[in-house]
């Protein structure tokens, strides 16, 4: 579905992805895991056109979409829930919804619109209810919903996720990757980038493992789960080794 | 005292028009500001063109007022458009402060144009309705009206603008989370080609209702009394440019007319107003009158 190729990103003359090679599997859930700094955020910022890239591709259906520009992703059915949530934080949650489905705003979608906001609304009961409460008086776990359910909005093909659980009770992050497998049973191709290595393997199909802007490691999640190199990465013991 | 109260429905006629001009220019500034994070420094030299074009268009080319007024607000709107083509979209990489620092080029280059064009010291822009009109304790010319009218439908036309239309609903969301305002589909580079278009229009209003005289030096005076409404009312907030206008309009007017009247001071102070009321507020409530602060969690 999506195939990246020998990706490099820089931050001024900071190379923070080094030609990286992944591939988001279509109908699965595939997840990068690594700690902070890894790269990860950047990555994804990358494929939703947020940021250049210098080197490399990011094929999707048989297109190059590296730099393009961010509304021709989204329009291309690319949406990305992003990092610390975003909400319209003075809008309402209905209006932070609507803007969600800002690219099929005519009359013409007016019914697809309709059934996509229900489908949301039914997701996620919790927002339901507070439809035209303020965006920024929300709980994280219900801001964390609302990202989700905006990005739904736009009616993507795959959905980019970055940390999800980030500052979340366990309860609430139980409840959001439950709502993961859902929209995966629904069809939807997802990304998945996570701190949390063990939620995210458990919930995905696919894993590849981040460190320093490189892919040190990849395998089928339950695999990955149960592989002592995720520690040594994560801890940077190869890293040690190397040095 | 009592000369002063006398004279005070003339104060706060007076006050009310210049007030109006300041909310057209501070609305100007609002606009660009909710949709790009800039602040145009060249907002008072979209008004000196309003002003110069009608100008040209009726005195100079004969064209009938309403035509020439129209005209003038839709060239003016066409540099806007062009000044964002031009300058600010080739910036949108860089850095807000960037854009920001290459506005006051655009304004300096937009002045010294309108003075190799118009290079007198002022021209006489015909009243819309010439004449004035007697009210209790107060006499105004009757372009006061058409001010206060202009004004009334420019920011009603703003508001609907961004409470009801798609373009406005999604500058909106620009100005509240840009990042997101992107990853909706928002073109955000469109919106801001938009927003200095409508800035660019509204300005040239306050510069052709703000007759009798244009010229190719109002656009400084002009620009920071705007900027002094915008930022006293709430930057970024239509009904506190509004407030922020009115406030300084009557503040102008009353500050000096007491100064003088009560205290036997001379009036050549009028201009220190905006100043001292921009360092107050920023002072003392930086977020402005109707701002709502930061309270924007990170």
């Amino acid at each position: 579905m999506l195939e990246i190729s020998n990706l490099s990103a820089f931050y001024g003359n900071i190379e923070a992805l080094r030609a990286v090679d992944l591939w988001v599997r279509a109908g699965k859930i595939t997840t990068i895991v690594g700690a902070n700094g890894a790269g990860k955020t950047t990555l994804l910022r990358a494929v939703s056109g947020l940021i250049p890239t210098r080197y490399g591709e990011i094929r999707y259906v048989g297109a190059n979409i590296a730099n393009l520009e961010p509304h021709r992703i989204v329009r291309m059915g690319i949406s990305h829930v992003p990092e610390g949530r975003q909400v319209f934080a003075s809008m309402s949650v209905e209006e932070n919804l609507m803007l969600g489905a800002y690219l099929r705003s005519g009359r013409r979608h007016a019914r697809e619109v309709k059934k996509d906001f229900d489908f949301v609304r039914d997701l996620f009961p919790g927002l339901a209810q507070r439809m035209h409460q303020q965006a920024g008086t929300l709980s994280g776990g219900e801001q964390q919903m609302l990202a989700i359910g905006r990005a739904l909005m736009s009616r993507p093909r795959v959905l980019l996720l970055d940390e999800p659980s980030m500052g979340l009770a366990p309860m609430v992050i139980k409840d959001i990757f439950a709502c993961l497998r859902r929209l995966h049973e629904e069809g939807l191709t997802i990304l998945l980038v996570e701190q949390d290595a063990q939620i995210a393997l458990s919930v995905s199909h696919y894993g590849y493992v981040m460190r320093a802007g490189k892919i040190r490691l990849e395998g089928e999640s339950s695999e990955l789960l149960r592989s002592e190199d995720i520690r040594h990465i994560y801890l940077g013991e190869d890293a040690m080794l190397e040095g | 005292m009592v000369d002063f109260l006398r004279n005070c429905p003339q104060y706060l006629a007076n006050g009310l028009a210049n007030g109006c001009i300041y909310i057209l220019v501070a609305m100007g500034f609002n606009i660009i500001y909710n949709s790009t994070g800039i602040i145009n420094f060249a907002q008072g030299e979209f008004s000196m063109f309003g002003g110069l074009f009608a100008y040209a268009l009726a005195v100079s080319a004969g064209l009938s007022l309403p035509l020439a007024v129209l005209l003038a607000i839709a060239a003016t709107g066409l540099i806007g458009a062009c000044m964002e083509r031009l300058m600010i979209y080739p910036l949108r990489r860089a850095s807000v402060l960037t854009a920001i620092i290459a506005t006051i080029g655009a304004s300096i280059f937009f002045k010294s144009l309108g003075r190799v064009l118009w290079p007198n010291e002022a021209y006489k822009v015909p009243e819309f309705t010439p004449g004035n009109i007697s009210l209790p304790g107060a006499t105004v010319p009757r372009q006061f009206l058409w001010v206060l009218g202009l004004t009334v439908i420019s920011v009603l036309l703003v508001y609907v603008f961004f409470s009801r239309t798609r373009a406005g609903r999604a500058m909106r969301a620009c100005s509240v989370n840009r990042q997101a305002a992107c990853l909706v589909g928002i073109d955000v580079s469109r919106m801001s080609f938009y927003s200095f278009l409508l800035a660019a229009a509204l300005g040239s209003v306050a510069g052709l209702a703000n007759a009798p005289y244009a010229s190719y030096s109002i656009g400084l005076d002009l620009g920071v009394k705007g900027f002094t409404a915008a930022v006293v009312g709430g930057l970024g907030n239509t009904f506190g440019a509004v407030t922020g206008g009115l406030v300084l309009g009557l503040l102008e007017e009353l500050i000096p007319g007491f100064l003088t009247v009560v205290m036997g001071i001379s009036t050549g102070y009028k201009g220190a107003v905006a100043s001292i009321l921009l360092i107050m507020v920023l002072l003392l409530r930086p977020q402005g009158i109707l701002g709502k602060g930061m309270v924007e969690k990170v």
